[in-house]
């Protein structure tokens, strides 16, 4: 049995607490807050230390690997700390510059959660069974409302940047994106994979406050996959038109990567997300923006 | 009970599904008394033209001119292959009558601007066939034109038509010889499958790239000026071998500052239950739409149900009777039909600069 730690806020650890049951080979045994008031009682009975310093530089005992989830300022200090004292470490926010992080014989798994939502993991095994052939278009479709939630702009697109390489299974040949010049909080970005794979991908955060939206399509040369919100909303009545709700995927992408940190340690293997998934994922990132900055196409062919 | 015009239509080629002469016979207002086409055209066309007027009980003429001066017509249907699409619809025009002529437009866009200088010169009407009267599409309109997504900043149109377009990809042997391309569009008649029926071998972009672009028309009232597009031949022998796209993403930058994008595709009949994937998505300053173009449907599911039978069926659709509606109000008051021959070139043009721009990987201005 792996004995977890958790550094995270109140709020998060109310969401790792209710996925604690479901977790197999591991089990929550220590709590530290990235900010003062925090508690893991949601947890259950686990050692609590006053701050994530306190507890891996003074309870190291309590706990066999940690998962970190802070702000990326946070995060990356804490890796370094939680690696310079040889326990796994699974961790959310560190942005691109992971490389620099960690110690090369410890386990780094950088939370990549939307890799694990039940939606997206359908896409990828249907392409992992040949069921769709050779990957040719990936369209996202992913709108917010603003809030806190969807941070800088960089940190916002990175999730799709990471799903098409991840997907394609590389790092695009060219990027093109653009930017609305009346609305700031919205990006498209056009990408071109090898083999002729290309990705259309358009993201908001400009949505009035409420719901999001994700709509994901995998188009292979003799299948497609479509994982769409539009498709799996259910009706609501309340007066007027009718509200749309959709049906939840509940947690099950914490569930999934966190039981694939786990299952790393015990197997005593790589994790299926890496520092360098992360690291190209923040290298398209750097390219959408600069193409949007400079209205070139990246990577692209040479004018004749 | 007010008397109202029938207009008197020549059917000016039917070589393709169909489906426009077939429109302009099922609205009231139009009625089609001849068949026409060109002497020198090959055999196969002149049968499918007297199949046509046989099923109807009208003539076939083999002489344009002679059918236009002999039967006192009002408009033409043209409808023949897409490189002769804009020759007749000129030939119709500069004989003074009112055009509808089927999608593409042409293979050239130096075909589409002598059409828009022939509609103007004659002072004539033109509509170019399109899917702007589907449900879906007026909702996504209305709901637009409510003002309740604020001032419209970006779309998207996903196209996915999944129907299949020959043999697959990668499926012809050393030995065997490129798919001729017209001879594949003339066996694909029987299953519907020859939108891209001609000589001249057509991408996805250019022989549906009309239906999402119109859409895009329709909703932004804007024209694209510049494009970045990536093409791919993913699917179907035919298009490797005449070096052709079935799959394509395009950037589209708008004036008046709306960005967007388009993502077409012959994806094949097992990458869809149905016709295909076909969506609208809409950012606005306050909000946005998403539109499944598809609906309303009604799911039908039966034993022994053929496998390529769709099991979604559109119900509801009216668009060709509306597109011939409104091609009558055209006529009737002056007013513009919803997709005009200047309309129609643009749309033209942003098509055929998204193929050079995915055949050369660069931006592509779009000459309007």
């Amino acid at each position: 049995m792996i004995r977890l730690a958790l550094i995270s806020s109140a709020e998060t650890a109310e969401a790792y607490g209710s996925i604690s049951t479901r977790l197999h080979r591991a089990a929550w045994a220590a709590y530290a807050p990235v900010d003062s008031g925090g508690s893991g009682k949601a947890l259950g009975q686990v050692t609590e230390a006053t701050s994530a310093s306190a507890l891996i530089a003074g309870q190291a005992d309590a706990f066999d690997a940690v998962v970190i989830d802070a702000d990326q300022a946070a995060a990356q200090r804490l890796v370094k700390e939680a690696s310079a004292s040889g326990k796994p470490v699974l961790a959310g926010a560190t942005g691109g510059s992971l490389a620099a992080l960690g110690q090369a014989d410890t386990l780094l798994m950088p939370a990549h959660p939307w890799r694990f939502l039940p939606s997206v993991q359908s896409v990828k095994r249907s392409l992992d069974d040949n069921k769709l052939g050779q990957a040719g278009l990936l369209r996202i479709h992913r709108w917010l409302p603003p809030g806190e939630g969807v941070g800088v702009l960089a940190d916002r697109i990175l999730p799709d940047a990471d799903l098409a390489c991840w997907l394609f299974g590389s790092a695009p040949e060219t990027v093109w994106s653009l930017q609305s010049a009346a609305n700031p909080e919205y990006i498209q970005f056009h990408l071109g994979f090898a083999n002729d794979g290309m990705a259309m991908i358009d993201v908001a955060a400009s949505l009035p406050s409420g719901g999001d939206y994700f709509s994901l399509t995998m188009i292979g040369g003799t299948g497609a996959a479509y994982a769409d919100d539009h498709h799996n909303m259910n009706l609501l009545f309340s007066g007027g038109q009718p509200n749309a709700i959709r049906a939840s995927l509940g947690r099950a992408d914490l569930v999934g990567q966190l039981q694939e940190f786990v299952d790393a340690i015990s197997e005593q293997r790589a994790p299926s997300v890496t520092v360098a998934d992360t690291t190209r994922a923040a290298s398209v990132v750097d390219q959408v923006l600069e193409s949007a900055k400079s209205r070139q196409v990246i990577g692209g062919k040479e004018v004749s | 009970m007010e008397e109202t015009k029938t207009f008197r239509a020549g059917v000016l080629s039917v070589v393709k599904h169909c489906y426009l002469p077939r429109a302009v016979a099922a609205h009231p207002r139009f009625e089609l008394v001849v068949v026409t086409d060109d002497a020198d055209q090959p055999d196969w066309v002149h049968v499918r033209n007297q199949n046509f007027a046989d099923e109807f009980g009208i003539p076939y003429v083999r002489d344009v001119a002679k059918a236009i001066a002999e039967y006192d017509l009002d408009m033409a249907a043209v409808s023949p292959e897409a490189e002769r699409h804009c020759d007749l619809a000129v030939r119709a025009a500069d004989a003074g009558l009112h055009v509808i002529a089927d999608k593409p437009m042409s293979t050239r866009l130096s075909e589409c601007d002598r059409l828009v200088e022939a509609v103007r010169r004659n002072n004539v009407k033109f509509l170019l066939w399109n899917r702007n009267y589907l449900p879906a599409v007026i909702q996504a309109k209305e709901a637009i034109g409510s003002g309740a997504i604020g001032e419209l900043q970006a779309i998207h149109v996903d196209f996915y038509f999944s129907k299949d377009a020959g043999p697959p990809k990668g499926s012809r042997a050393e030995v065997d010889s490129p798919i001729d391309w017209l001879q594949r569009q003339m066996e694909a008649h029987a299953d519907g499958s020859d939108g891209g029926v001609g000589s001249e071998a057509m991408g996805e972009l250019q022989i549906e790239g009309i239906y999402p672009l119109g859409y895009v028309h329709l909703l932004t009232d804007q024209n694209v000026q510049r494009v970045f597009a990536r093409t791919a031949t993913h699917f179907h022998q035919a298009n490797v071998d005449n070096n052709v796209d079935d799959l394509a993403t395009v950037s589209l930058e708008l004036c008046g500052g709306i960005i967007g994008s388009l993502c077409i595709g012959r994806i094949g009949a097992a990458s869809h239950p149905d016709i295909g994937e076909i969506k609208i998505h809409v950012i606005g300053a306050k909000g946005g739409l998403v539109i499944s173009e598809a609906r309303p449907e009604v799911s039908i599911y039966y034993r022994d149900q053929p496998p390529l039978e769709f099991k979604n069926e559109r119900i509801a659709n009216e668009n060709d009777f509306l597109l011939m509606d409104d091609f009558a109000r055209a006529l009737d008051t002056g007013s513009e039909p919803i997709l005009n021959a200047q309309a129609g070139r643009d749309i033209a043009a942003t098509v055929f600069a998204a193929v050079e721009s995915g055949k050369t990987g660069q931006l592509v201005e779009v000459i309007c």
